[in-house]
């Protein structure tokens, strides 16, 4: 882990769980797995608390622990897990695309408590969804149940792993944790339940102390002592599901930039029949054929069958290659390079980043020494018709931010410099890696900066907070108009116009860190798929 | 040659055989094995007697060549259509690239407007290279003869801005155009994806990046460049 993955680990920690929960998390990252013991003695923080932090972070998945020999049990930081927190607005406006409303909370139920039950959580669904709507109408059980169930049959909740039934019947001690296994052919399947009810209206004002660690609400929400049919089965949120899905996104609205709106829809086609049958990681999604193609259409695409042949054909043929023919039975038989596009994606978002960075000539010899692999000084100036020295002086700068290489072609063995060719390369990989870490600082930049605009402006929020509570309680007890009037003149209008700003400020802040996460999405997703090919 | 005694005849016959590449002087020297002071003079002589010039060469721009008369130098030598007297015409290529990229843009723009079927419409928002060499030499900006090979390396650098993509076909050596029995197309295209987002916040356009830290000179909390960007 770097020291920037690291900053912003413990900056999003900080923000979703609080200090102490920060602290554990970031000593696991920094030192990997360690057991109970040692992690309260360097922390200095008493065995108790300890406990209750590695609670919260199990519960969310961010914490793993394995049980070794000698039976203590160690736990360990999933690093790359932390770092999705900052993607959670994202999955649930995924969600609210997909399944409207109703799967937007349930996704965002799921992803801010961890692993719940699914009658747990369509009963705090359901409750959320009849405040919302108008007196005297509720939410079903049934239709909050019926999306859950789509959402399972799609894989973007799936099992947790439970704990495994043979332990319990084996002679001897105890285990001193269990370990837990999933059957993969249980991970989707939803437990036949019959939920029977309607949403409740909350009468009175509940606080929601956001401060408390959300895995303890989930032992409030059980108020009732009947038992609960699935108890033991929990559901989370897939995250590969989801990163399946904008990398889809991704591979439509790009086809889309460089063909037209049909052929994007004809990959967006593709892509959907092959969700379930292609792992993630794949290079190649699974041979479609033209007739399967054709018949998967949207019904509001009525294209001929020759249209579609003679689309898919020219997506074959274009120089992107993000779409390849991998034989001739069933009227063509097609694929999508999945390796290939990330690589793309990625490339053209090192373009993009040259570009604003240097200028439009740099973002023309990046792209020329990209396409033809290696060059020497005398011939980028030639193919890019740039003036000498401007040529050197960008390809310079860029040497010096590391975004081209030098690769050195001794002519004696000596390598005298006068004797040896010195010749500029992209290494696409390495660049994208450096790309990414400046993203995880950016990342951190923006959040300490937002952090710091609401800490400056901190007393002024607690006075209009003040305000507006004492505004809240008159009306309740029915206050006059005159008075109502003369508590809102407490906050005068400059102070009225800075709240504004700062409202506007963070709001913008809060927006670009979900830009950037767009761009280190991308970057992660192509190093990823090249680590595991190699 | 009247006048001319058997050195300068040597002298002579080294320049000629280097054809419109031209010679230097200290190769003259090795290949004649006369002394320095002898070759300037002969050199001198040639030249006042008009069968010989000296070109300047625009790799290096101390060396002379020399070469016959009334040859034209060598495109190495010169530089080409985009060297006038040894300065790279810079604004000259600007103008062409902007110009064959409107062409080859307005001929995407009409094919897709056309909406006929997908393969017809790409196939028309192609344009050969000795299409758009033609347009060119019509509009007349230039004032030097630009070849076919000319517009292919402007096609290039636009290739190499990402606004144009190019691709080869096979054709009949008789078909306008076709060199050694194929032709380079080419196409206006848009980027795939629009400007990412790191570069939309300032730490990603950000110069002194690498010294920002919370608690330094350059931090989060009182960066301008953040300060200025929040006030848009």
């Amino acid at each position: 882990m770097t020291q920037a993955e690291i900053k912003l680990c413990s900056l999003l920690l900080q923000e979703h769980f609080g200090e102490i929960v920060e602290k554990i998390g970031v000593h696991l990252i920094r030192t990997g797995s360690q057991p109970l013991r040692v992690i309260a003695h360097d922390t200095r923080t008493s065995p108790d608390q300890v406990k209750k932090a590695l609670c919260v972070l199990i519960q969310h998945n961010l914490v793993t622990y394995q049980v070794h020999k000698r039976g203590t049990v160690e736990y360990e930081a999933q690093c790359s897990r932390l770092l999705r927190m900052l993607r959670y607005p994202r999955y649930i406006y995924t969600a609210k695309t997909l399944y409207s409303d109703t799967g937007e909370l349930l996704v965002e139920e799921l992803l801010l408590n961890g692993k719940m039950t699914m009658s747990a959580l369509v009963k705090r669904v359901a409750d959320r969804l009849t405040e919302t709507m108008e007196d005297g109408k509720t939410m079903d059980y049934a239709e909050v149940s019926s999306t859950f169930v789509r959402l399972a049959d799609t894989h973007f909740v799936q099992r947790c792993p439970l704990v495994s039934p043979t332990e319990n019947s084996e002679p001897g001690p105890p285990q001193p944790a269990p370990t837990l296994v999933i059957n993969e052919n249980d991970m989707y399947l939803v437990p036949k339940l019959s939920l029977i009810g309607k949403g409740k209206r909350r009468r009175s004002s509940e606080d929601d102390a956001t401060g408390e660690p959300k895995a303890k609400r989930l032992k409030h929400s059980t108020d009732n002592k009947e038992p609960i049919p699935d108890d033991g089965i929990y559901w989370q949120a897939n995250l590969d599901r989801f990163h399946q899905h904008f990398r889809d996104q991704a591979i439509v609205s790009a086809v889309a930039n460089r063909m037209d709106q049909t052929s994007s829809e004809i990959v967006r086609t593709m892509l959907r029949m092959s969700e379930i049958t292609t792992p993630s990681g794949a290079p190649f999604t699974q041979p479609l054929s033209s007739n399967e193609i054709f018949r998967s259409l949207p019904t509001g695409y009525n294209i001929s069958k020759q249209v579609l042949d003679q689309y898919l054909t020219l997506l074959a043929d274009d120089p992107l290659e993000f779409v390849g023919k991998s034989g001739d039975s069933g009227g063509g038989m097609y694929v999508i390079n999945l390796h290939k596009v990330l690589g793309s994606l990625a490339t053209a978002t090192l373009e993009s980043v040259v570009q604003e960075r240097f200028g439009s000539r740099c973002a023309r010899i990046f792209r020329l020494v990209l396409q033809k692999k290696h060059l020497e000084q005398k011939q980028v100036e030639d193919f890019a018709m740039i003036p000498a020295k401007e040529a050197k002086d960008m390809l310079y700068k860029m040497l010096s931010e590391n975004f081209i290489l030098l690769q050195e072609i001794p002519k004696t063995p000596d390598h005298a410099p006068s004797r040896t060719f010195y010749l500029y390369t992209v290494n696409i990989l390495s660049a994208a890696r450096m790309l990414l870490h400046r993203c995880y600082k950016s990342v951190a930049n923006l959040i300490e900066r937002r952090q710091f605009e609401t800490k400056e402006n901190k007393r002024l929020l607690e006075k209009s907070q003040r305000v507006e509570a004492i505004i809240a309680s008159m009306q309740a007890t029915g206050a006059e108009e005159a008075q109502l009037q003369e508590i809102e003149e407490m906050i005068t209008a400059p102070e009225r116009q800075q709240i504004e700003t700062l409202k506007r400020n963070v709001n913008k802040l809060d927006a670009s860190e979900i830009q950037v996460d767009e761009t280190i999405f991308l970057l992660e997703s192509y190093i990823e798929s090249n680590t595991k090919r190699q | 040659m009247k006048g001319s005694d058997n050195q300068e005849k040597l002298v002579y016959q080294i320049i000629e055989d280097a054809g419109n590449k031209g010679i230097w002087s200290r190769d003259i020297r090795y290949k004649s094995n006369l002394p320095l002071t002898e070759i300037n003079k002969i050199l001198k002589n040639l030249e006042s007697k008009k069968l010989i010039k000296a070109v300047k060469s625009v790799a290096a721009s101390k060396k002379k060549v020399y070469m016959l008369y009334n040859l034209q130098p060598d495109r190495s030598v010169t530089g080409g259509a985009w060297y006038s007297d040894q300065d790279f015409e810079s604004e000259f290529v600007e103008v062409l690239n902007q110009q064959c990229f409107k062409f080859l843009q307005t001929k995407a723009e009409t094919a897709r407007e056309s909406k006929q079927n997908p393969m017809i419409q790409r196939n028309s928002s192609f344009a050969s290279s000795h299409e758009v060499w033609k347009y060119i030499c019509e509009l007349g900006i230039s004032k030097v003869e630009l070849s076919m090979e000319d517009i292919e390396t402007i096609l290039n650098t636009l290739i190499y801005d990402g606004k144009v993509e190019m691709t080869i076909i096979a054709a009949k050596e008789g078909t306008v155009g076709s060199v050694d029995g194929h032709m380079k197309l080419y196409r206006a295209v848009n980027p795939i994806i629009p400007p990412t987002g790191l570069v939309r916040t300032p730490c990603g356009l950000c110069p002194v990046f690498d010294d920002c830290h919370e608690g330094g000179e350059i931090s989060p909390s009182n960066c301008i460049y953040m300060t200025e960007w929040l006030e848009f």
